[in-house]
């Protein structure tokens, strides 16, 4: 059943269309990697979705809603959640005021909530009352997920969570994304190396153009000769 | 047809305004409309310029003057050419220090500077006779024009009153003459300026300084450049008011009349387009006066129709900003994108590298 | 000599007349902070604030509030009354503003914002002219008997020791809200990221409102606070303080509220402290040195960080 679905999407910029029509879906309980070069559209799809971009044309349906175009506090509402790729996290704030931030819309304790974040996530928890802005890319990476993941999201979108992580680092935090997974969140994954993503993904899509022009299962994507020579790195 | 006069006579006297603050339109439209400078001193440069020409073109201090220097008496040629270059030279020394700063910063450092350019020609009676301000400033060819206007009307008695009174004020047409000549050829030289390479230059630094420096010019020097010519515009403008009312004051410059105004007559009229800096002072001047007849049919006193003029200023430039940011006459580029461009906020409006 | 035997007394003053302007500096910072332009129409809320706390008065009395001074201060309860009146009044003013214009410029050009700022600031110093005139209204006719400390051989009023208490207070308040309530970390999140802060759900608009209303208010009472010191407030008094708040912010950091407190009581010594060394007239011009001074040597301002 899908959880996602985005047909025949067109965005940009001011003065430049990227996405020239995408169809995408994503099933509950699945994970999706999306792979690409760079300025394919990856991002901007994401922040379509988002609603940080609104789309010139087309329809993107959140759980039988249509929340094409809706403002980011208005889809985060319906339970997406969303980390960008850069500057995702408030770094002047703690750690904890950051997780406490993800869950803004929410009165009440956050105390459980909180916990899993630590449980998910123990470095974290180490050094609650610390500055993030002072920390490395690794833990900034865990405090933007975990912000993110505050609200119990039923979608979480991570655009490039390894980017300019060390590769034990991005190890670690697939295991994470694995783990999040496995609680039951559906995940959709923007990522340039894309190895490690697509070894836990369900399925992979390839996006060039603004358009996405090949899909098949996580592990066959892996295997495909021609994909992983264009897109992988060799 | 005695009316007719009177309201012929107010209208040259209007224009000669509205021109001389076309003018400084004209001088804020190259360091703001052209190249970005967020200058909210135009006040000081005025000021300057006014006080340079009355300085040189006019009499010596006497016994009620507090002065101890200035008044050389000089020809209004000269007095114009030195308000030109001294308001250069004020901006050329305020421009050194202050133009590598942010906008923000950079209005705010100019604001102060036409206080402390202000308070200078409060307190340095020595040399501006203070509060007092600066008396009998001669008008250029005045003797022999007004004079030899009265005389003419004089000699002929049966000359029709209405017909005497205009050609008495004959040299109020003189100087409306003299204001839309340096208007024109400001204009001309204006526009042969924006054509040029250089207010290409101009141009490409107020929309990207990074991306203009990148291309191997010196923004320094070319926002230097752009300062220090379009505050000798404004001091020309200051020259062409000290002489038409013959007496000036640091109260003639304050901000609202000196600064704020050409402001609003440049974002109503359009900001980057010359046409546009005349128009609009023209308007605005229009409006400005207009304000004065209605609130005269108003039952309010003195200081409540002042203020209620502004007001109506002030909002109209919030109307402007909110209904049409680019002004009557647009830049002539269709850069409309550039004028109202989304701020930095992370949410990328341009596309990620 | 004379000139440096005068200091601790000028020192006294600074302090009070920078309490002042750093509850001005404040909300300026915290405007630029959170919406990215210099609000110029500042100083103008604060003579705003001042003259609805005269004009409340007789509403205050209405309301049962006692009148008469409570002594040693030069007013009474019904006053109090009357400023919190007057905030609610200026925070809903301003709050309108926003609503009505500024709601839709959000994406405008910096330059356009400030500049329609002054605009306002124009109007609404004329509005307050065109209703109360140009004259000055007097807070107390009263003379205040300075209290004399002979340790430290200065004199002192108990409504400047309240101005000083009042904006130590109210500072404290603001640090205790930014660094412990949703909101005042909502409102920091805001600062540091705003697409990120929507990403996160935070309601940014709900923050811009709250931002206007702590910067209104604080700005209400800082006009109120200069007529109480200057015993008379007139529709230019925010306009003439906005060079000095200005240096105040800039000095301490454009964006930063703390150093908006630093800032305020800076400039305030160095102003009352220049006057002993160089003449009155030029006062107004030692805040704009010091702001000089700042942009070319640290334009971040001493507790700024680089944007």
């Amino acid at each position: 059943m899908s959880l996602l679905t985005i047909e025949r999407v067109v965005s940009g910029y001011a003065d430049m269309e990227v996405l020239h029509g995408v169809d995408l879906a994503v099933d509950v309980g699945e994970i999706v990697t999306i792979i690409g070069p760079n300025g394919a559209g990856k991002s901007t799809l994401m922040k379509t979705i988002f609603g940080l971009l609104k789309p010139k044309a087309g329809r993107i349906t959140f759980d039988d809603t249509d929340i094409t175009g809706r403002s980011p506090d208005r889809v985060v509402r319906r339970g997406l959640a969303y980390v960008p790729q850069v500057e995702n996290v408030f770094p002047s704030l703690t750690i904890q005021e950051n997780l406490e931030m993800g869950a803004f819309i929410l009165r009440g304790n956050l105390r459980d909530r909180l916990r899993r974040v630590y449980e998910l996530f123990p470095v974290l928890g180490v050094r609650q009352k610390a500055r993030v802005g002072k920390m490395s890319g690794g833990e900034r990476q865990m405090v933007a997920m975990g912000r993110a993941l505050m609200l119990d999201p039923r979608l979480l979108m991570l655009d490039e969570p390894s980017a300019a992580l060390a590769p034990n680092l991005t190890a670690t935090i697939f295991d994470r994304i694995a783990a999040i997974n496995e609680a039951g969140v559906t995940i959709l994954i923007v990522e340039q190396n894309a190895k490690e993503s697509l070894k836990l993904s369900d399925r992979g899509c390839v996006f060039a153009a603004g358009l996405k022009c090949f899909e098949d299962s996580g592990p066959a994507l892996l295997a495909n000769e021609d994909i992983g020579r264009l897109y992988l790195g060799g | 047809m005695e009316l007719f006069v009177g309201i012929v006579n107010y209208l040259v006297f209007f224009a000669i305004t509205a021109g001389t603050y076309g003018v400084l339109s004209l001088g804020l439209n190259l360091q703001w409309g052209y190249t970005g400078l967020f200058n909210i001193g135009v006040a000081g440069f005025y000021a300057v310029g006014a006080y340079t020409a009355a300085l040189i073109s006019g009499p010596p201090p006497d016994v009620w003057d507090g002065r101890l220097v200035g008044g050389f008496e000089l020809p209004f040629v000269i007095g114009l050419l030195a308000a030109a270059v001294v308001a250069g030279a004020v901006a050329f020394l305020i421009g050194l220090p202050t133009l590598r700063l942010r906008a923000d910063y950079l209005a705010i450092a100019t604001i102060g500077i036409a206080e402390t350019i202000r308070l200078v020609l409060k307190n340095e009676a020595w040399l501006t006779n203070g509060v007092w301000g600066l008396q009998q400033i001669p008008s250029p060819l005045h003797e022999p024009i007004h004079h030899g206007a009265i005389g003419f009307v004089r000699a002929r008695p049966d000359l029709a009153p209405w017909l005497g009174d205009l050609i008495s004020k004959a040299y109020n047409w003189f100087y409306l003459v003299l204001v839309a000549v340096v208007l024109v050829v400001l204009y001309l030289v204006m526009r042969r300026l924006a054509r040029s390479p250089w207010g290409r230059v101009l141009r490409a630094i107020r929309e990207d300084e990074d991306v203009a420096a990148m291309s191997g010019k010196n923004v320094f020097a070319y926002k230097l450049q752009a300062l220090v010519l379009g505050a000798m515009i404004m001091g020309i403008g200051g020259a062409l008011y000290a002489h038409y009312a013959r007496f000036i004051s640091p109260n003639s410059f304050e901000p609202l009349y000196g600064t704020f105004i050409v402001w609003v007559m440049l974002i109503l009229g359009g900001t980057g387009n010359n046409k546009g800096a005349i128009l609009g002072a023209f308007t605005v001047w229009g409006i400005w006066a207009a304000t004065d007849f209605i609130t005269g049919y108003l039952p309010f006193t003195a200081p409540q129709a002042a203020a209620l003029r502004i007001i109506v200023i002030g909002l109209l430039l919030e109307v402007i900003i909110l209904v049409r940011p680019q002004g009557l006459l647009p830049e002539i580029k269709s850069r409309r994108a550039a004028r109202d461009r989304p701020k930095d906020t992370g949410e990328a409006e341009s596309p990620p590298p | 000599m004379d000139a440096l035997a005068r200091i601790p007394q000028l020192l006294v003053y600074g302090i009070v007349s920078g309490s002042i302007l750093s509850l001005g500096g404040i909300g300026v910072s915290l405007t630029y902070r959170i919406l990215g332009f210099s609000n110029f129409a500042h100083g103008d809320t604060m003579a705003l604030g001042a003259y609805l706390t005269l004009a409340l008065l007789p509403v205050a009395a209405r309301l049962g509030i006692p009148g008469g001074a409570l002594s040693p201060l030069s007013f009474g309860w019904d006053f109090a009354a009357s400023l919190l009146l007057a905030i609610a009044a200026t925070s809903l003013a301003i709050a309108l503003l926003d609503r009505l214009f500024f709601r839709r410029l959000r994406n405008a050009n910096r330059v356009t914002l400030m500049i329609s700022t002054i605009g306002i600031a124009l109007a609404l110093r004329n509005l307050l002219q065109f209703i109360w005139g140009p004259q000055p209204h007097y807070y107390s006719t009263a003379i205040q008997r300075a209290v004399l400390i002979p340790r430290l051989g200065i004199r002192i009023k108990p409504d400047q020791i309240f101005i000083v208490a009042i904006a130590v207070a109210l500072a404290l308040l603001l640090h205790l809200f930014l660094r412990y309530t949703k909101m005042g970390k909502a409102m920091r999140a805001t600062s540091d990221n705003t697409s990120l802060a929507r990403v996160t759900g935070i309601d940014t608009e709900r923050v811009i409102l709250w931002t206007w209303v702590i910067g209104a208010s604080l700005a209400a009472i800082a006009g109120v606070l200069t007529g109480l010191e200057n015993k008379f407030i007139t529709p230019e008094l925010g306009w003439q303080m906005l060079l000095s708040i200005f240096a105040a912010v800039i000095l301490g950091g454009i964006g930063n509220p703390y150093g908006a407190i630093v800032g305020g009581l800076v400039v305030g010594i160095s102003e009352e402290v220049s006057t002993a060394f160089i003449s009155t007239g030029y006062k107004p011009a030692v805040a704009f040195a010091i702001l000089i001074l700042m942009l070319l040597i640290r334009p971040t301002g001493l507790l700024g960080r680089r944007r």
